[in-house]
């Protein structure tokens, strides 16, 4: 069915007289025949059929015809011709205007929201809906989830924070037996030079809940009345856990060596990198309010130190770069003389970045996705997003900044251009980069054999063609389904990983970490492969 | 939207008011009479039931404004349509020489309470003599009232005050405005974005889609560019998450500045966005007025989006171009604001 719009093309006004149909009804007519004229208060018209069949008229000759309006159908069969018919019987039938789509959410928005399986509808708001609103709600509802679970925290928001899942354990799970702890204290060196395996058989018999493959270096001990360490944790050597309440740690965490915390509860997350002679406690470390929680996927690089006497609550994907210290109070002199002592918690919300060798003073906060620049000092909140540096640290700009789709390509194909040259350096055969309708190569290893592409997007994850070897997808859009064997998706902008796969795949998402792309399912640790 | 009057119809209710409450109004122009009622027919309907106080005249522009200036002179109310705001050209002596300057100089002895309703704009394909935007040559004159209207002003109060006022006014309509709904805010919204409106008698509406706060930049326009600048606005929320404040001024001369210097002082960057050309344009004396009063709020030179210098096209891709569109106010917000689109 073709409709012939009386269309608003250079008229002054709003309506139009239908002087004469050219065409009469009912009968054949070509495109580019003229059907009608028509009369503005400026101009006589011709009309032009726009294609060709038989047309119904819907406005007899004389009417008065509002601008946009349809005034004939025309129909290309006879089914079509009835259907036409019937529109002119039903009268007074406008040209359905299409609706004004009102879009009240931002891209961003919509993503995070279908991330986390969001209904935007649950979000009442008389203006734009932004990312901040969809992550407003995912942290009320993180709160309800927690709520009450500490009145030492009363007073402190949780809005930005993933605590990790062990947070809102049961009390019950890991409580060890007081006589075991007594005999820790009995000969602290004795036990700590134990294996691994007999320091963690001696844990399980006392009423810790330890996990499978987890790690305690030589000369390492673990000392608090309730003990959960998840599959995978591991201490480097010569660490030291000590708290006075509660200790868990998640799933494929680890800590290098000299590795030290204390304080009253600590509720570290899974998937979290720590490196050397990390010091999570200091002075005040037994006070009740001496309460520390790391998300998930966490970074504390090497000799950070985190003073821990009032809580220190830091989200999910921080970053705590070499070095940096958070202080929950200071020593001083008297308050009386007019000395400032404060003590005061520290938050840093999720995916915030603390730069190398700076100071986050107690009582701040460090908003969602913030980043605190190197060897700053930061004395006031850092508002979410924002990039903050200085001696006092203040706001110098975004944190990021939007990258438009043609940029995104572009990243996503230097990726594997990199990839490629750094699999190459490292003494893998690979194939030369085939630039097709993204771009990839082979990499020719008998042992980690497959194909490395990009694709901008990926429509329909079943119909991707499995290459010799392995399959590994990088897309900006991955579409629905689930890949065939030996093929696995990654979608980097939505972090995630479709299928399965080998060392290949596990080297090209070592890779995407190091960019800082961290894809679901996880937490997850490089078991080595190409890189 | 749908249940909000057209802005043709809004101006032509207000039309109708006016003539009820006062016996002193008289409007002029061409083509007036009903059943034509003008050529975008505001004035449709008056003729019919006052005859004798709208007059249709020839094409004579020039000898209009002296008219139009003798019964506002001679203590009559002069409502002057003028059908094309180009055809302003033709009064120009009147206006630069007589309108503007009996007041002062007559030593207040007299005024001249005329309005000129006249409607600027392209984008309808009427070529290089009917669709340009000529407020700039008014800004140039001292004595006289420029207000623009827009699709989201009031548009019965912005008429009826420019009937009311002592001093010459010139109140700027838009072509593609008429036929468009007077979208006006409800409940401080207009759909998504805050408004306020300033209390002067013609006011100023700032728009803000994140609560006046965190704003990237000033986006300063009026008339036929409003629409396309909240479609810039929006479109860069939706999009980026970047957000400008708006300001739509609807007079422009004297320059209210007030609304613009309160919006730069939030955001730190300012663009200004016109349908005329660039050169000498409103755009170019906002922009010297605000690095003036708001230089230290600036983090940087203010942009100026407006039509290129030279006749607008009548052919609808040509003129297109040599219009500022959408993509133009997106981009001079990117470049003030430094935000990478």
């Amino acid at each position: 069915m073709i409709e012939i719009i009386l269309t608003r093309e250079d008229a002054n006004t709003e309506f139009a007289l239908l002087t004469e149909w050219l065409a009469d009804d009912g009968s054949e007519v070509r495109k580019h025949d003229v059907v009608c004229l028509v009369e503005t208060t400026k101009a006589s018209l011709e009309i032009e059929a726009p294609g060709a069949g038989t047309i119904v008229h819907l406005y007899a000759e004389g009417a008065e015809v509002e601008l946009g309006e349809r005034i004939a159908l025309i129909a290309e069969s006879a089914d079509e011709l009835e259907q036409a018919r019937g529109v002119r019987g039903s009268a007074a039938t406008p040209a359905a205007p299409a609706a004004p789509t009102s879009r009240k959410a931002t891209r961003k928005a919509v993503e995070l929201a279908e991330q986390h399986g969001i209904d935007l509808d649950a979000i009442e708001k008389q203006g734009f809906i932004t990312e901040r609103d969809v992550e407003a709600l995912l942290a009320d509802r993180a709160l309800e989830e927690v709520e009450g679970a500490s009145e030492v925290l009363a007073g402190i928001s949780l809005e930005g924070v993933s605590l990790p899942a062990s947070f809102t354990a049961d009390d019950s799970v890991g409580v060890v037996d007081p006589a075991f702890l007594a005999s820790l204290d009995d000969d602290r060196g004795a036990f700590a030079a134990l294996p691994s395996h007999e320091k963690l058989a001696a844990y399980r018999a006392a009423g810790a809940s330890v996990g499978e493959g987890v790690v305690l270096g030589e000369g390492t001990t673990v000392w608090a009345p309730r003990i959960v360490l998840e599959d995978g944790v591991s201490i480097g050597p010569r660490g030291v856990v000590r708290c006075v309440e509660v200790v868990a740690i998640g799933a494929l965490t680890m800590f290098g060596a000299d590795f030290q915390l204390r304080c009253r509860r600590a509720y570290l997350g899974a998937g979290i990198w720590g490196g050397r002679s990390i010091r999570f406690g200091g002075g005040g470390h037994r006070d009740p309010w001496a309460i520390l929680t790391v998300g998930d996927l966490g970074f504390v690089g090497d000799e950070v130190f985190v003073n821990v006497c009032r809580p220190v609550l830091i989200g999910r994907e921080v970053f705590l770069t070499m070095r940096s210290l958070l202080v929950t109070h200071n020593v001083g002199h008297s308050v009386l003389e007019g000395f400032e002592n404060r003590f005061a918690p520290i938050v840093l919300e999720d995916r915030s970045q603390v730069g190398l060798g700076t100071v986050v003073y107690a009582g701040c906060r460090v908003g969602r996705e913030a980043i605190v620049a190197s060897s700053s000092y930061v004395v006031s909140d850092i508002p979410a997003g924002k990039l903050a540096i200085g001696v006092p640290a203040k706001v110098a700009g975004d944190a990021r900044h939007s990258v438009s789709r043609p940029r995104q390509v572009d990243l996503g194909r230097r990726m594997v251009e990199d990839l490629h040259e750094l699999v190459s350096l490292r003494g893998h055969e690979v194939s030369p980069l085939v630039a097709d309708e993204g771009i990839a190569f082979e990499v020719l290893d008998p042992d980690a054999r497959g194909l490395v592409a990009f694709r901008e997007r990926v429509a329909d994850l079943r119909a991707v063609t499995p290459a010799e070897g392995e399959t590994v997808v990088l897309t900006l859009e991955a579409g629905s389904g689930e890949p065939p064997g030996g093929v696995a998706v990654i979608d980097l902008l939505a972090r995630r990983l479709h299928g399965s796969g080998g060392v290949l795949l596990d080297s090209v998402r070592e890779f995407c970490r190091k960019r800082g792309i961290r894809v679901e399912p996880g937490p997850w640790r490089y078991p080595g492969g190409l890189i | 939207m749908s249940g909000q009057p057209r802005c043709v119809q809004v101006l032509n209710g207000a039309l109708a008011e006016i003539f009820e409450t006062r016996d002193d109004v008289i409007l002029l122009g061409e083509d007036l009479l009903d059943p034509y009622g003008g050529a975008f027919k505001v004035s449709e309907g008056l003729s019919d039931r006052w005859p004798e106080r709208v007059l249709t005249t020839p094409i004579s522009e020039a000898s209009l404004f002296g008219v139009a200036a003798g019964m506002a002179l001679r203590g009559r109310r002069p409502i002057l349509e003028i059908m094309f705001g180009d055809f302003i050209a033709l009064g120009f002596d009147q206006i630069v020489n007589g309108i503007s300057k009996f007041r002062e100089m007559f030593d207040d002895q007299v005024a001249v309470p005329l309005v000129v309703r006249t409607p600027m704009g392209g984008r309808r394909g009427y070529g290089p003599t009917h669709s340009q935007s000529l407020e700039k040559l008014l800004m140039g004159v001292p004595g006289i009232v420029v207000v623009a209207t827009s699709e989201c002003h009031d548009l019965r109060a912005l008429l009826v005050s420019a009937v009311d006022d002592d001093r010459p006014v010139f109140l700027i309509e838009n072509k593609l405005m008429y036929g468009r709904p007077n979208r006006r805010p409800v409940g401080g919204y207009l759909d998504e974005l805050r408004v306020v409106e300033t209390e002067t008698r013609y006011p100023a509406l700032t728009f803000s889609g994140s609560d006046f706060e965190g704003g990237a930049a000033t986006i300063v326009t009026y008339g036929g560019m409003l629409p396309i600048v909240l479609e810039a606005a929006t479109e860069l929320i939706l999009e980026h998450e970047v957000f400008c404040e708006v300001v739509a001024l609807s007079q422009l001369l004297p320059l209210d500045l007030e609304p613009v210097v309160e919006s730069v002082a939030r955001t730190g960057a300012c663009v200004t966005a016109e349908e005329g050309g660039l050169t000498g344009g409103v755009g170019a004396e906002i922009a010297a007025r605000v690095q003036e009063r708001s230089w230290g709020d600036l983090r940087r030179p203010v942009q100026r989006v407006a039509a290129h210098d030279g006749v607008i096209p009548a052919a609808r891709e040509l003129e297109n171009q040599a219009l500022p569109g959408v993509r133009d106010v997106i981009d001079a917000v990117a470049a003030v604001a430094g935000v990478r689109i």
